[in-house]
């Protein structure tokens, strides 16, 4: 029973050490904003780079 | 007071100066100023206080987590997809969309403008997984075949009764909704049509649509495609074009254009039976009108709830405001239209806070509005947050959109006979057909619905571009005089932002606001500003 309960104890340690970090981790991201600079200053231009060397049939 | 309510105070105040419209209130800034100058990239998320902006963050987790949902569920579809098509990258913009448009947001409002745009996220995300992973320019799919292609501006809802089968409106992912996140996209589509030869004065959503069908940006699925007369003269065009290019059998679902007189209904109903029996012959199924009564059940449950909701906007305590109301409403009716229970709960959880805001006699915006709005207008005010700015910077509540104003008839539920001609008379109020075109007397009800609505204030979008509204401008201008309503005309060219940019068409409200009325603006950081390298 002790065991168990070591045991019980330990994971949700571990989960509460989990959920911390990533709320820190994400709560970040969040409040820096730091998704949309990274999708606006670096993932699209380098999407839209590709698009413009597309070669496309427009032929109807 | 409970401990952790005084502790989020004490933070509340402590933190206050960060908070947007405290520094407006306060004259040391504003919403504005957390922005890099033109990109419309903040430099940090909005502080909206403790509970305000927690909340944000949970939603805004919960958006991701549908995001990833969706590149989970298919992704080496969604990788082709975003290698493929320029609009899949635009979807990139989608959480920039979202901060945009509930800026200002507080409380109640916030609270249920994040469940209905949550709804919608969850419902594109699935979608777009479900066309990429079945989409033949990528191999197809175990359900290539089981999908129907059909026009955006028809309603689906009459498509329910085959079960087997799933209605997918063939422009809503990659012109239609699009466009609302990002100014960018279309002016690329607009210039390949033009380059083909398209005139360049036509709509800009239909050169818009005719560029993605040349540019082979549609993906391709289902075995006939329901067209329909669009109706717009260049919309037909864009029919045409897409229906040569994606080279299925088709049906065109030609609904009466003058609806308003009773002689129109039977034609109508006549047209949704033809394209029920094109869709039995090319997919060799049967109508299932059982089928169709357990979805029309919903879409009449989300009007029912949509009616009560009207009684609330009627209030200066309708929690369900501008963007939030009028996007939700465009999407779950025009896209959704009954199909996904999703939207039938969370109406039900919508109206249950909508009822409590009302009795706590809550007003949104911290009671700042100044001005109550009926707005006829279309895509263009959603990628510029139009109903969101006007409120934040003149105190400008949207009560309600020409959007809302679809059809809210109910659906037979036991009676075949009465359900298609119920079906006929609802989609005859669809978009545009209810809106542009349909008929002067459609245009003209602005009036009734802002009387109805206890509005003082009716905004008309000027769409410099399309026929059907050409010469009403001056009508209304004098109709508006003899009934006494503060009216304003802003001129845009829908979906390309370079003929008239988003500054140019909040000019239109800041010139009559300042000029005519004498008003001074809530937020000045937001009267002028640039915003043209924006998504």
């Amino acid at each position: 029973m002790k065991k168990v309960m070591k045991f019980v104890l330990k994971l949700l340690g571990k989960l509460a050490v989990v959920g911390l970090v990533t709320f820190l981790v994400t709560f970040t991201i969040y409040m820096t904003n730091a998704e949309n600079k990274i999708i606006y200053y670096v993932v699209r231009p380098l999407l839209n780079k590709h698009y413009d060397s597309q070669v496309r049939d427009r032929r109807i | 007071m409970k401990l952790t309510d005084k502790l989020i105070k004490a933070v509340d105040k402590k933190l206050e100066r960060f908070d947007p419209l405290w520094q407006s209130e306060h004259g040391v800034g504003g919403l504005r100023s957390r922005y890099y100058d033109k990109t419309g990239v903040a430099k940090y998320r909005e502080w909206r206080g403790v509970k305000d902006t927690f909340y944000d963050y949970s939603q805004w987790l919960k958006n991701l987590m549908s995001m990833g949902m969706m590149v989970g569920s298919a992704p080496m579809a969604c990788l082709k997809g975003f290698w493929e098509y320029r609009w899949m990258g635009s979807y990139l913009g989608t959480f920039m969309f979202i901060d945009r448009l509930f800026e200002g947001y507080r409380g109640y409002e916030l609270r249920i403008a994040h469940m209905n745009m949550h709804a919608i996220v969850q419902s594109l995300t699935k979608k777009i997984a479900l066309v990429l992973a079945n989409d033949r320019r990528f191999g197809g799919g175990p359900l290539t075949d089981r999908m129907v292609p059909m026009d955006e501006v028809l309603p689906p809802l009459f498509m329910a009764g085959f079960k087997d089968l799933i209605p997918i409106p063939l422009q809503t992912l990659p012109e239609f909704i699009i466009c609302d996140i990002d100014q960018h996209i279309e002016p690329y589509y607009i210039d390949v049509a033009e380059s083909y030869g398209l005139p360049a004065d036509v709509c800009s959503r239909c050169a818009a649509e005719t560029g993605v069908t040349i540019d082979d940006a549609f993906p391709i699925f289902g075995k006939g495609f329901l067209s329909t007369n669009m109706p717009c003269n260049a919309s037909e065009a864009t029919s045409m074009f897409q229906r040569r290019r994606v080279n299925l059998p088709y049906q065109p679902v030609t609904m009466a254009m003058i609806h308003n007189e009773p002689g129109a209904h039977p034609y109508s109903t006549q047209e949704l039976k033809n394209a029920i029996a094109f869709i039995e012959k090319e997919y060799g199924v049967k109508y299932d009108w059982n089928a169709l009564f357990e979805r029309a059940k919903h879409m009449n449950e989300q009007n029912t709830i949509e009616l009560e909701k009207w009684d609330y906007f009627k209030t200066p305590y309708s929690a369900l405001v501008g963007i939030a109301e009028t996007l939700y409403r465009l999407y779950s009716w025009a896209s959704v239209n009954g199909q996904e229970d999703y939207f039938t709960k969370t109406d039900r959880k919508v109206i249950a806070l909508m009822r409590k805001a009302y009795e706590e006699k809550y007003r949104p915006f911290a009671g700042k509005t100044r001005h109550r709005a009926f707005l006829w207008g279309p895509s263009a005010v959603y990628y510029t947050d139009f109903p969101t700015w006007i409120q934040n910077c003149w105190g400008i509540n949207i009560v309600l959109n020409m959007d809302s104003t679809m059809g809210h008839n109910m659906i037979s539920t036991t009676d075949p006979e009465q359900a298609i001609k119920d079906l006929a008379l609802f989609s005859e109020k669809g978009v545009m057909r209810h809106h542009a075109v349909g008929g002067w007397d459609n245009v003209n009800a602005v009036w009734e619905w802002a009387k109805n609505f206890n509005c003082d204030m009716v905004l008309c979008n000027d769409n410099v571009a399309c026929k059907g509204m050409n010469g009403v401008h001056a009508l209304l201008e004098e109709q508006a005089r003899d009934l006494g309503f503060h009216f304003i005309f802003i001129e845009h060219d829908l979906e390309d932002s370079r003929t008239v940019s988003r500054q140019d068409m909040r000019k239109c409200v800041n010139n009559y606001m300042s000029v005519v009325l004498n008003e001074q603006p809530l937020d000045p950081t937001i009267v002028e500003f640039d915003d043209s390298a924006a998504y």
